[in-house]
């Protein structure tokens, strides 16, 4: 009841804040706390003034409560230092050489420090709130346990709570801001309206217009007027919110709805009507974009892969394990840069771990590819047991030098996200790998095309023995290709510690997948890879809400065997006469 | 190319066959009635047998046909957890709980048994749902892939999602099959208490004269002209299709054969291990199944029963003794087996005998795409002799000598596809 009936002190605490009104005329508007606080205020000399009601906090513990209402309908601006330390707990009773004639002061506790084994704090004035300052002009500290706290019962910070919330309206931080108007909808008093108008009027940023809106629909959803609700319906309808949709709901529920007004129910039917169809069209853009994101993980995959097998008829399932080689490069480059460079330049680990652990991840390659795969040419099945067996190796190995979950921070400058729509986030880390992919397949391709080393590769493939007639080095174009496309399997597991966890069996859980991708792509070119990639990730996540992401699997799978009835070799087969591809 | 250089083995290998199987069917058992092997190491030994059928398989179906399919471990699977569900139904109203359900559906809040499970109720429908259940999926999937010539790698890769795909719906609770714990608590099966000493050799004695059956019924099938056309398959597909035979059926067949040992194995193992989890139908199960062959020896029949056990017997020993090191050991025989033993123990052995005996060793299989062609052109040249002999006329065998003569690979298929005409006008 109390919590109710300070609100609209609320109001008058702030419109006074920005213009600056220290009078005690809003009290006068108020009822029952109001003149109380008033009687306790009559009790002490100058009443009203905010340093009078302060000294009446301190020294008359049972009126505590009344005098704290008295504060709050004061309007003074300098007191929200106080009011938010009181809901914290951090004001205290003061005695010593600074609390002046009295003996006793109120004072608000700094952070803490630690010295010499115990607690220090610096203290701060109430009002204006500033540093305490010592004889000599040094900041006061004291001990915690010196300090007595004030003490303040549930009501008390019952009441300071929705002031404090309509306190962050104004707060410079947007997330505070939209999180007060959220709350101040939830609370559907009218009281509020012309607070969120103000502020309303003086916001710049779209999301939070978008939550004020919502505060004042909702506000006025509770209106008597049945006219008022239906408008306030139709506006909710309009902008779309999401939040107030089960309150909605809840008006036309066809057992016991909340609302009896028969035009008020159309009017809230249709903007559920809106809101839902705006929430399954919000759905398909997350869906497409994660849908987008995963495929350009399992092109990243894939992509290495299909040169491997396509240019070298050698199924590397170790693959996965190149891909964590990369990500524990990245993990150790962070290590690197948090130990022996300033923290400043931390976000620059992530540009320099792409291409470092492309090359470990390539290095490695071509070292298996020396020791191993060279022997194998010609036999894809045996090069698919002596891989999975390097895999189980890396693995194993990988376990023991680093244990079993290590994660690597993402850059601050692809923390956030980019809000295309309210409640519509696309994480920039998301973005930043579709980016990725998107230029190591023109980088590939370019490389394939358009470079010497490119022109080899295709030369050896097409045929071994001519090729090496005509002078090109095979074996080391076999060692560089093999390089070549573990090194992007490398660059995908760098670009995968920016979206989950790094572990050792973190390539096991993508390596059937990207091999789907490869078989339904073919091998005969590189757009079969990204054309499949990306029509199997989209594919998997509009799946997955109708079905649960296992049988979206195995639905996939179904759709691929299917596919694979009248492309045998995928989109874009080898050309060529061998016998059996 | 294995046939010829096995043949000279033939009387001896079949020998020590018997002996082996004489040894694990009769001596064994006896030694544990009288306690020189302890149950334990019977049960062990028991369990092995059945890896040991699902090997069997992998050899008719990789060894022999070269089709190397990666869902082996489903196929067991299928058959165990077959068995399973109707063991756990006859645990009744004797589990934990005390409901005539199993004790997982009743964790789930499941009220009435789910109507796939009713025909488990009785053992004969169980069994042969056991059987008919991995054979009929085998049918199914291997049709289409095999239909469309999926084949090589890629059938491998189909065949691996496919034991991916298996695996997660094996996992989730809703299937009913007991999500991640599986199935266990299995009391009986036809009456006879599973704790029991003397059912269990009984398990073991019946598990090891069905691997031997087995083994003689597999060595019987490659002696047979059905063996020499899965060889001409795995050596040269192109050219057996070329000569009108049906390619398709024969590899659905040796793909079901395959896929009827597994499940068997199956079948068995679950009553002497008391638990069936997805645990053992991953992507590396099957692989494992597959390294078992290969460390025997594919293509031999022999060789995968031995590597199987072996490799078993490794597992056990290492993960006591040497606890974390299972993945290494793992990871080196697979390279060390594909990169120095292609042809796994017994081929290696088999070669090492050759060479005391002074003999020129028999050509290492698929060991180079040169010598490749020229066996290839050899073998479909025995095949084609021995199928489909009598439908040749004489012009058409000399091109075949023509044909193995040349070691040029586009040439010699040009020279079947030649043969392959003559057949039809013939």
């Amino acid at each position: 009841m109390l919590r109710l009936s300070i609100l609209p002190y609320l109001g008058a605490v702030l419109m006074s804040l920005a213009p600056l009104r220290a009078g005690a005329d809003a009290p006068a508007e108020a009822g029952r706390p109001a003149s109380t606080a008033r009687d306790s205020a009559q009790r002490r000399p100058a009443p009203g003034t905010p340093q009078a009601l302060l000294d009446t906090l301190l020294f008359n513990p049972d009126t505590r409560t009344e005098t704290v209402t008295a504060l709050l309908a004061s309007g003074e601006a300098g007191l929200q230092g106080l009011f938010q330390n009181l809901f914290k707990g951090n004001v205290y009773e003061y005695a010593g050489p600074e609390s002046g004639a009295a003996g006793r002061m109120l004072v608000i506790g700094g952070a803490e420090e630690e010295r010499d084994n115990e607690t220090w704090v610096p203290l701060l004035r109430v009002l204006p709130m500033e540093p305490l300052k010592t004889a000599t002009g040094g900041p006061a500290y004291a001990k915690l346990v010196d300090l007595v706290e004030l003490e303040t019962d549930r009501e008390v910070r019952a009441m300071i709570q929705p002031v404090l919330t309509a306190m962050d309206l104004k707060s410079p931080d947007r997330l505070k801001r939209k999180s007060a108007a959220l709350a101040l909808g939830e609370t559907g008093d009218a009281a509020l309206t012309p607070l969120l108008k103000t502020a309303r009027a003086s916001e710049t940023d779209a999301g939070v217009i978008q939550l004020m809106d919502e505060a004042l629909a909702r506000i006025d959803l509770k209106s008597a007027d049945p006219a008022a609700r239906a408008e306030a319906a139709a506006r909710l309808g309009a902008i779309h919110s999401v939040n107030v949709l089960p309150e909605l709901k809840a008006m036309v529920a066809t057992d016991n709805p909340a609302e009896a007004d028969p035009r008020v129910r159309k009017s809230v039917d249709k903007a559920i009507h809106n809101i839902e169809s705006f929430q399954s069209f919000t759905g398909a853009v997350q869906n497409v974009f994660t849908g987008l994101s995963l495929g350009s993980i399992l092109i990243l995959m894939a992509l290495g892969l299909a040169i491997i097998f396509g240019l070298m008829g050698v199924i590397n399932m170790a693959h996965g394990e190149f891909m964590m080689i990369g990500a524990y490069a990245t993990f150790l480059i962070q290590g690197a840069f948090q130990k022996y460079l300033p923290a400043s330049c931390f976000d620059w680990f992530l540009p320099l771990s792409l291409p470092l652990s492309f090359l470990a991840a390539g290095g490695v390659g071509m070292v298996v590819e020396m020791t191993i795969i060279k022997r194998l040419y010609g036999r894809p099945l045996e090069t698919l047991l002596a891989t999975w067996g390097l895999s189980l190796l890396l693995i194993q190995t990988a376990r023991s030098l680093f244990g079993d979950l290590t994660a690597v921070s993402t850059p601050s400058f692809l923390a956030r996200g980019w809000e295309i729509f309210p409640q519509v986030v696309l994480p920039f880390n998301r973005i930043f790998i579709l980016f990725l992919t998107a230029v190591i397949v023109a980088a590939v391709s370019w490389a394939f095309y358009r470079t010497s080393l490119g022109t080899k590769i295709r030369a050896v493939t097409q045929n071994r023995s001519m090729s090496s007639c005509l002078g090109i080095a095979t074996r080391r174009v076999d060692a560089l290709t093999f390089g070549l496309g573990t090194g992007i399997a490398g660059v995908a597991g760098c670009a995968l510690t920016q979206i989950g966890n790094v572990d050792p069996s973190m390539g096991q859980n993508y390596i059937v997948d990207s091999f789907m991708v490869v078989v339904t792509g073919g091998v005969g070119k590189l757009a079969g890879t990204v054309i499949s990639g990306m029509g199997i990730g989209t594919l998997n996540k509009f799946l997955e809400p109708f079905l649960q992401s296992v049988y979206a699997k195995v639905v996939l799978l179904g759709l691929v065997i299917l596919f694979l009835q009248n492309r045998p070799s995928g989109l874009f087969p080898a050309k060529g006469r061998n016998e059996d591809t | 190319m294995k046939t010829p250089r096995v043949f000279g083995l033939f009387a001896r290998r079949e020998r020590t066959a018997l002996v082996l199987a004489g040894l694990a069917i009769v001596v064994v058992p006896i030694l544990n009635a009288f306690g020189v092997v302890s149950d334990l190491n019977l049960n062990l030994m028991g369990r092995w047998f059945c890896f040991a059928l699902a090997a069997l398989g992998i050899d008719l179906i990789w060894g022999y046909t070269g089709i190397m399919s990666l869902c082996q471990a489903v196929f067991f699977c299928l058959g165990g957890y077959c068995i399973g569900m109707h063991m756990l139904l006859k645990t009744g109203t004797k589990s934990v709980y005390g409901s005539s359900l199993p004790d997982f559906m009743v964790w789930n809040q499941v009220k009435a048994l789910p109507w796939f499970w009713e025909p488990f109720r009785h053992f004969p429908v169980a069994l042969a749902l056991a059987l008919a259940v991995p054979v009929a999926f085998a049918f199914v999937f291997g049709f289409f892939a095999f239909r469309s010539r999926i084949k090589g790698v890629y059938f491998s890769i189909i065949t691996q999602a496919l034991a991916l795909a298996m695996w997660l719906i094996f996992l989730r609770n809703e299937t009913m099959l007991g999500g991640t714990n599986g199935l266990t608590d299995f009391k009986t099966l036809l009456g006879f208490q599973l704790s029991d000493p003397s059912s269990k050799r009984w398990l073991y004695v019946l598990t090891a004269v069905i691997l031997a059956l087995a083994y003689f019924g597999a060595r019987y099938m490659v002696g047979s002209k059905l063996g020499k056309v899965l060889v001409a398959i795995r050596d040269s597909e192109h050219r057996l299709r070329f000569t009108g035979f049906p390619v398709t059926r024969y590899k659905l067949f040796a793909f079901c054969v395959a896929a009827l040992l597994a499940a068997i194995g199956g079948i068995l193992y679950v009553p002497q291990t008391g638990i069936i989890t997805p645990g053992r139908m991953d992507v590396k199960s099957s692989l494992e199944m597959i390294v078992w062959a290969a460390v025997g020896g594919r293509g031999t029949l022999g060789g995968p029963i031995l590597g199987a056990i072996g490799v078993s017997l490794a597992y056990s020993f290492l993960t006591s003794h040497f606890p974390g090191s299972w993945s290494y050991f793992l990871g080196i025989l697979f390279i060390t087996v594909v990169l120095f033993f292609p042809e796994g123990a017994v081929g290696a052995l088999a070669k090492l005998k050759l060479r005391r005996g002074k003999a020129k060793p028999a050509p290492i299989p698929e060991a180079s795409h040169a010598s490749q062609s020229d066996d290839d052109a050899r073998l479909s040249g025995t095949v084609l002799a021995a199928g489909a002999g009598t439908a040749l006329t004489a012009s058409a065998e000399t091109t075949l000598t023509a044909n193995a003569a040349t070691t040029n690979a586009s040439a010699a298929s040009a020279t079947v596809e030649a043969t392959a005409v003559l057949k039809e006008s013939v």
